[in-house]
């Protein structure tokens, strides 16, 4: 079963994207005591409920460990009034506040074409967070430069400041 | 701003068509001198041949083979056996003529006669310093036979066509790859028998055995990053999804790269891949017009992550390491487990051309080989070039595999076959994918232990340097052993260091290292399996062996902070201790480093996991060098693209615009360096500015082509040490602003012109520095060939010297006048938007853009038209200065106005010897007579009436400079930077030695390979490549491993191959001859119009 995606074919129809996405409070996978995370961070990481930790207070199941004093809930350091934060993990973190979820579905629904593929894949709040903070074509100006090298990871509605070279 | 932020590539179709028979049976030589045979038997399909080459051979009495350790001509040959023999009174003696063509050239052999003495003058001949070795000469007679030999009418069908296929960064098409070294196939074609199925890379590599126990890449997702694919192919049963992020409206391959390269890796039928049951995701990010920009990249990669992909390929790359978008993007890619196998570029064979992001630790950065497990010569070089100035680069690629001729899926249905590491870069992710759905603890596979496992279980292949093969071929079956027992763990690329072992560790072992000279530093690469982050503990320990001199050596430590994503860097500085200063011999010891992460498992109660790497290291150390034998090349003030618009040094080389190779010894001045070795020259590399080395250590500073600028602190230093007797070789480039201005171009991206920051060299920066001298170069460009002491020579975008002391030599010549000649731009027709490369105009070869700048081939298209117009001739151009520093003990000083003809980049004609005549004159004083009584001799230039060269108004130089920095006005010199500082690790001594051969120390821990078994299939598998060098052999099938062939140290057996391998091939063209009268001869074109792959092998092909 191929599944074809192509932007520019959904583009022509002009319909209302119809997203997946379910901001349903206390997270899907939350079934089973596991947690998502954000794997790949290098020295923090944020899990599914939006607790941010080092890597080292990781627990086994992939959740963060609420009793060491250093792990924050729904933390924004970092993070601009522009909703562009310099480090990742807070990015998510941030995302996940309860209160930006209409943020994002204003977002969502504006959402540049160029991200029709992702985030018409994504399923959840979670997801949605990790996919918005990355960097994207949004990201960068002249391809190969940041627009805003430190606070690139935006979960917001705009692209980061755009910053002289 | 960066001007050149484009990383393309581009996909060449210089194809040829080349005859190839495939060596498909059993092959029996002998090792013997004397008698020696050797039987092909071509495949069962085809006809048989089977040649038989005898030969025995005599000693010739009197006369010896004198092999030298160089090139030298005739009369500097005659001239050390003279000196040799006089020494030992031996008069009768004669050189036995040679006439033949060749002869006119220099030689590293000459045949002497003797007849008195001859035990001793043997011995004396030996002890001469240009002498390697002296050895009887033998009279060989030789026949062939042919046992059986039909005009093979079957294998005519099965002949293919080999087509190279380039992904390079930067058009270099046209002239290198038209004329240059795609028709230079010697090499190639020259090489040996083959025999011709194409191959079913498959099969080769012994995926069968693998499908056989039930294991086909199901449940593996595997995205392949390429030009799309077309829905209903016949060859894939499992293509997930498909997803365009082109702005095409398309989601079919329209060139049949992204086809070829997912047909590689999951085919069902025909062509076969590695796992056609893996799930197939196909992203497509190439247009058809083969453009692509990082921002495309970064949204498809970001699905990528979601969609929880395993296995990535990516056959593309570019120069640009500096991409930060894009680099941080791959990085995100492998730290959320994606296993990224990406092609290390079509841009060999020289060296430093390594593409993102194959070049980064956390990607297999894959090198492509031929059939007979020869590296391909396309396929790039290393080292990386990220680590200069200041250090040095990494061991990459990682390994190599099949990219020459490999056969794959055609566009709709059928095979064809292709080359380049384009076609290698599958092969390994396909593997990849397959050796993934083999284990059963997925939790396991990760980018690193996915990497360590293909590296630990790579052969190596023979007289193949690191640069070149990485940690050697391909070894699927080992590779699924390993990763089968594997258990988490740190490990080392590479997992030794023996500076004395040659050729794999080239460069290391063509200088031995001594007291005084510049560390040697080592880049080793760690690779964590425990965990995307993690880190060194305390610090790396340095334990000397104290029975192996151990302690005779220093040994200085910098690391990555941070091992992430599961890699980090290790460097490793060594130096002699000063004990050690006139000592000589080998030292010996190891590091130890315990690398953690964090425990991800259910592991009991520690919260770490940790793996000790003990890492040997074995040197040779010499004497301290006499000042007048050691050379210091300046590094630090080399420019480079990325990040810079630095132009090429040979306006010519319109395809290859920037300067990109890095500039270094081991690089794109390796051949000069291997030159000056054998000249007894040491070269040692200052990457840190002139006030940071010793230069009563040294006794030539050559400088080649630089384009930074000086601080005034190090101008101040180096008239001091040339007054002190330090000398000075300057080979310098073109600077010239209305060229510069000419070759600017307009970026659509950006909306602005973007110019060179230089030009090839920086000359306003060299004339501050050489002022003192009363000394300048001008702004002149000029080209032409010349004869310069009897050599012919070539002037590729020069410069000429504007001004010199009166009382220097200075060589002039006739010239053609490039500058004069450059037409002004012309308003350039924008074509569409994103369109990087050829729009509009005739190129041999398209690129892609993998960034933005759309319009990199202008300043190219410029330069082919500024170079196409009439030129004017200028007679008495001054190109060559040579001058004695007046003071007491002061040194010399050389100028000469193109660097071009020491780089391998575009190099025409090599001044080599010039370089040999000019370290005579700087280090000894000597000055060659063929230089000061050359006709060419003119007055030196007072430099009245010209204007030297200014910098260029406008120019970003101090973007990319270390030395300037932005201020109101123009830019101003920083303060100087400390000299760097090493401070050694503190030794813990050991009471151990070490055995010889370190590389066969164990690569990763806990392997058991006999826990894991294979089913037996040696039986049914009548031919399988010899597998590479020397090591157990486990997999090697009997009689298909060639004795000795394989073998590390077969010594003086290799020159018998050698010839047995020209017989063979002379065999085979009388045979070729024969047949070429009954078929029509075979076209060679030189495609002009490129497409990304040309259906070499039209669907009649016989499939399997």
């Amino acid at each position: 079963m191929v599944r074809d995606r192509n932007l520019l074919q959904v583009q022509e129809h002009e319909q209302p994207i119809l997203w997946k996405v379910k901001f349903s409070p206390g997270n899907s996978s939350q079934l089973s005591n596991q947690c998502r995370n954000s794997v790949q961070g290098k020295l923090l990481i944020t899990d599914e409920l939006g607790y941010i930790c080092e890597r080292k207070d990781l627990l086994v199941n992939g959740c963060c460990d609420v009793h060491v004093p250093s792990t924050k809930l729904f933390s924004c350091e970092s993070c601009l009034p522009n909703g562009c934060c310099s480090i990742y993990e807070y990015c998510v973190s941030c995302c996940l506040q309860p209160s930006k979820q209409h943020l994002l579905e204003r977002f969502l629904n504006r959402a540049a074409i160029a991200f029709q593929n992702l985030f018409m894949a994504v399923e959840d709040h979670f997801e949605l967070c990790l996919a918005k903070c990355r960097t994207s074509s949004q990201s960068v100006q002249h391809e190969n430069t940041y627009r805003d090298p430190i606070a690139k990871y935006c979960y917001g509605e705009y692209p980061p400041e755009l910053l002289p070279v | 701003m960066k001007p050149f932020s484009s990383m393309t590539m581009k996909f060449a179709n210089i194809w040829f068509v080349l005859v190839v028979l495939l060596l498909c049976g059993k092959k029996h030589f002998g090792t013997r001198l004397g008698n020696s045979s050797q039987e092909a038997h071509i495949c069962p399909g085809c006809s048989r041949l089977t040649l038989k080459v005898e030969f025995t051979s005599t000693v010739v009495e009197h006369e010896y083979i004198v092999a030298f350790n160089g090139y030298f001509t005739a009369k500097a040959r005659s001239k050390f056996i003279s000196s040799a023999l006089k020494s030992s009174d031996i008069e009768n003696w004669r050189i036995v003529p040679r006439n033949n063509p060749a002869s006119d050239y220099p030689s590293d052999f000459e045949v002497i006669q003797i007849h008195e003495k001859q035990k001793d003058g043997v011995l004396t001949l030996e002890d001469h310093p240009n002498i390697k070795r002296v050895t009887p000469q033998r009279k060989v007679f030789r026949s062939l036979k042919y046992l059986e030999s039909d005009p093979m009418l079957h294998c005519n069908e099965t002949r293919w066509t080999q087509k190279w296929q380039s992904s390079r960064p930067l058009r270099r098409a046209s002239l290198s790859l038209g004329s240059g070294f795609w028709h230079a196939t010697g090499r190639h074609s020259s090489r040996r028998l083959l025999r011709a199925i194409p191959r079913q890379v498959a099969q080769t590599l012994q995926a069968d055995v693998l499908w056989q126990m039930g294991y086909t890449g199901a449940g593996v997702r595997v995205a392949v990053f390429d030009t799309g694919l077309s829905e209903k192919h016949p060859h894939f049963k499992n293509v997930k999804e498909r997803t365009n992020w082109t702005n095409e409206r398309t989601l079919d391959d329209g060139l049949g790269h992204g086809t070829f390269v997912a047909g590689v890796i999951a085919s069902m039928r025909e062509c076969q891949g590695f796992a056609p049951n893996a799930e197939l995701h196909i992203f497509r990010v190439f247009t058809n017009n083969q453009v692509s920009y990082t921002s495309w990249f970064l949204d498809a990669f970001n699905y990528a992550i979601l969609k929880k992909i395993d296995v990535l390929n990516l056959s593309i790359g570019g120069p640009d390491f500096m991409d930060h978008p894009f680099v941080d993007k791959v990085w995100e890619l492998t730290a959320n487990n994606v296993i990224m196998v990406s092609a290390i570029g079509n841009d060999g064979p020289l060296y430093g051309t390594l593409n993102n992001p194959a070049d980064q630790m956390d990607v297999i950065g894959v090198g492509g080989i031929d059939f007979e497990d020869n590296i391909a010569r396309f396929s790039s070089r290393g080292m990386t070039t990220w680590e200069l100035p200041g250090g040095y680069g990494r061991v990459k690629p990682d390994i190599v595999t099949y990219g020459s001729g490999v056969r794959g899926s055609g566009m709709k249905g059928g095979c064809r076959s292709l080359s380049g590491t384009s076609v290698a870069s599958p092969v390994v992710a396909g593997a990849v994918t397959l050796l993934v759905s083999t284990v059963q603890r997925r939790e396991l596979v990760n980018p690193a232990s996915m990497k360590q496992a293909l590296i630990a279980s790579a052969r190596r292949l023979p007289g193949v340097n690191m640069f070149e093969q990485g940690h050697g071929k391909l070894d699927l079956l080992r590779a699924y052993q390993i990763l089968n027992s594997y258990k988490p763990q740190a490990s080392l690329s590479p997992s030794y260091i023996d500076l004395t072992e040659c050729p794999y560790m080239w460069p290391y072992c063509s200088q031995p290292i001594y007291y005084g000279g510049m560390p040697t530093i080592v880049n080793v690469t760690i690779l964590n399996g425990m965990g995307v982050t993690g880190r060194i503990v305390d610090k790396p320990d340095w334990q000397p062996y104290l029975p192996q001199n151990g302690d005779n050596i220093e040994v200085a430590f910098s690391y990555s902070p941070v091992l992430w994503p599961w890699s980090g860097y290790l460097a490793i500085s060594i130096s002699v201790a000063k004990k050690a200063a006139s000592w000589e011999g080998i030292a010996q010891g190891h590091v130890m480093i315990t690398v953690s992460s964090p425990a991800e498992n259910e592991s009991k109660n520690s919260a770490e996991q940790t793996s000790t790497v003990k890492l040997p290291i074995k040197v040779k150390i010499i004497p301290t060098p006499p000042r007048s034998k050691r050379v210091l090349w300046d590094q630090y003030h080399n420019l480079r693209y990325p990040p810079g618009y630095f132009p090429r040094d040979n306006l010519r080389m319109k395809n290859d615009p920037l300067d990109w190779n890095g500039d270094h010894i081991h690089t794109n001045f390796r051949d000069m360096y291997q030159h000056l070795r054998s000249m007894g020259y040491f070269v040692e590399v200052l990457g840190s500015p002139f006030t940071c080395f010793d230069a009563s250590q040294y006794g030539t500073l050559l400088m080649v082509d630089s384009e930074e600028e000086y601080f005034p602190e190090e101008i101040t230093k180096l008239r001091r040490d040339v007054d002190n007797g330090l000398s000075l070789i300057v080979f310098s480039d073109w600077y010239n602003t209305s060229v510069m201005r000419k070759v600017k171009f307009y970026d659509e991206n950006t909306r602005q012109w973007w110019m060179p920051d230089t030009g090839g060299a920086n000359i306003p920066a060299l004339n501050d520095l050489l002022s003192v001298w009363n000394m300048a170069f001008s702004d002149g460009l000029y080209e032409g060939d010349f004869t310069m002491a009897s050599h012919e020579m070539n002037y590729a975008s020069g410069c000429s010297i504007a001004k010199f002391p009166e009382d220097g030599i200075v060589i002039a010549q006739t010239f053609k006048d490039q500058g004069s000649a450059v037409q002004e731009q012309r308003s350039r027709t924008a074509g569409q938007a994103g369109v990087c490369g050829c729009a509009g105009f005739e190129c041999e070869s398209r690129s892609t853009c993998r960034a933005s700048h759309t319009t990199q081939q202008l300043p190219e298209k410029i330069s082919l038209e500024v170079l196409k117009q009439e030129t004017a001739v200028i007679e008495n151009v001054p190109i060559l200065g040579l001058y004695q520093v007046p003071s007491e003990g002061g040194g010399r000083i050389v100028l000469y106005g193109d660097s071009n003809c020491l780089d391998d980049s575009h190099r025409q004609k090599d001044c080599f010897w010039l370089l040999d005549s000019l370290l005579q004159y700087t280090s000894y004083g000597v000055m060659p007579p063929s230089l000061s009584h050359s006709e060419n001799r003119q007055r030196p230039p007072s430099g009245a009436g010209h204007s030297l060269p200014e910098r260029m108004e406008g120019n970003h130089l101090h973007r990319y400079s270390k030395v300037l920095e932005a201020h109101l006005g123009d830019p101003k010199p920083r303060s100087l930077p400390a000299c760097p500082h090493l401070s050694w690790a503190k030794p813990q001594p050991l009471n151990e030695t070490a055995p010889s051969n370190l590389w066969k120390h164990q690569k990763l821990l806990s392997i058991d390979l006999d826990k894991v078994a294979l089913p037996s299939f040696r039986q049914n598998r009548p031919q399988v490549r010899p597998l590479s060098p020397g090591e157990s052999g486990a997999w090697d099938i009997p009689g298909g491993i060639m004795p000795g062939r394989y073998n590390q140290d077969v010594g003086q057996t290799i020159p018998v191959f050698a010839f047995l391998g020209a017989m063979v091939v002379l065999a085979f063209f009388v045979v070729q001859i024969n047949k070429a009268k009954s078929r029509p001869k075979r076209r060679k074109p030189r495609v002009k119009r490129p497409q990304l792959m040309q259906q070499v092998h039209p669907p009649k092909t016989p499939s399997v």
